[in-house]
């Protein structure tokens, strides 16, 4: 009867039947989709991996910024201690750079890990349903073989057959979900490879010119603090001896370093 | 009778249930229509849901045919255009 089952049920239903009736030789038809099935399964797996490649490399960025982070705050003191509070302030700006890209670096990095995990949940998941799909595949096919009653099997072999669309099109989604995420990590890496995160002007899309400005006070406010603090640490006859000692000497140094 | 959540699995529900899936069904498909997404998540939403938990989850070696069939959970707005606004499509 007409109107009877919800719209989208409808669809579905008649997209599968479409797709499992061109096939022609149940026990062919069946072979080849577990054949199939193992495949894409594969194809996932060789997706998590390259995801898995993808990150590390974002936490290989990663630690080379923090490293970067420790060498601009002794930069900074050492050029304070050398009175050059310009170029203190220069690496101070710098931290600060480095410090937000850390922060969008964590962010990605904690974004793939949640998703990689996902995936890897769906890909046992369908592990198991092409498991089963391979045990129920080769009864139906000894029952076709067998000439059984040809009503049962064909009704056997629609359940299969659905639960064959169903794990590709499952497979299909965690493929273009790990094709996704290794764009982004990719594009991630780009960005960082081309220095664009060096450049504090150059943020993300959709901030406009006063979101720019605001970002820079922002920044210069945070320099101030951190540049008022580290002169109360040096001028209260704390500083260690080696900054005392290798000050005069350096200051060059840091001012090529800085230039850089 | 049997629903397939597709990626999800199979869930054996009473065919009582039957109207209340359809109704949500329709809803989603609607919503979908207009390009009404917080329409379309909240129907969609409903409408998985309610079979969730009006309906006992099968095994993966059961493999029955099913009465009804959904899409996966995560169909975006976008796909489920694609997908299921084709008016005419398939006639009633």
């Amino acid at each position: 009867m007409p109107g009877m089952s919800g719209r989208m049920s409808t669809i579905v239903k008649a997209k599968v039947s479409k797709m499992l009736d061109r096939a022609e030789d149940p026990a062919e038809t069946l072979d080849y989709s577990y054949t199939k099935q193992v495949e894409l399964l594969q194809n996932v797996k060789k997706g998590i991996a390259d995801v898995v490649t993808s990150k590390k490399r974002l936490q290989l960025q990663e630690a080379q910024i923090q490293q970067q982070i420790v060498k601009l705050d002794t930069q900074a003191r050492q050029a304070l201690s050398a009175n050059r509070e310009d170029l203190a302030r220069v690496a101070l700006e710098r931290k600060q750079t480095a410090q937000e890209q850390l922060q969008g670096l964590d962010q990605q990095i904690a974004d793939l890990e949640a998703q990689q995990q996902k995936l890897i949940d769906s890909e046992a998941a369908m592990r198991a349903k092409i498991e089963a799909f391979r045990t129920k595949k080769e009864v139906i096919k000894a029952q076709y073989s067998a000439a059984e009653a040809q009503v049962r099997i064909s009704e056997a072999a629609t359940g299969v057959g659905e639960q064959m669309a169903d794990v590709g099109m499952a497979m299909q989604r965690a493929l273009d979900k790990t094709e996704n995420m290794k764009a982004r990590a990719q594009a991630m890496g780009e960005l960082e490879d081309s220095g664009t995160f060096d450049d504090l002007t150059q943020l993300g899309p959709g901030k406009d010119d006063i979101d720019r400005q605001l970002e820079q006070i922002g920044a210069g406010g945070a320099v101030d603090d951190e540049l008022a603090k580290m002169k109360a640490e040096l001028g209260s006859g704390a500083a260690p001896a080696t900054l005392d000692a290798g000050a005069p000497a350096q200051a060059p140094a840091a001012d090529a370093e800085a230039k850089k | 009778m049997i629903v397939r959540i597709f990626t999800e699995g199979q869930y054996r529900v009473a065919d009582a249930e039957r109207a209340r899936i359809d109704e949500l069904d329709d809803a989603s498909h609607k919503a979908a229509q207009a390009g009404d997404e917080a329409a379309y998540e909240k129907a969609f939403g409903e409408l998985l849901d309610y079979v969730r938990s009006h309906g006992e989850m099968l095994g993966d070696a059961d493999l029955e045919g099913s009465d009804l069939m959904l899409p996966p959970p995560d169909t975006s707005l976008a796909e489920a255009r694609v997908e299921f606004t084709g008016e005419g499509l398939i006639p009633d």
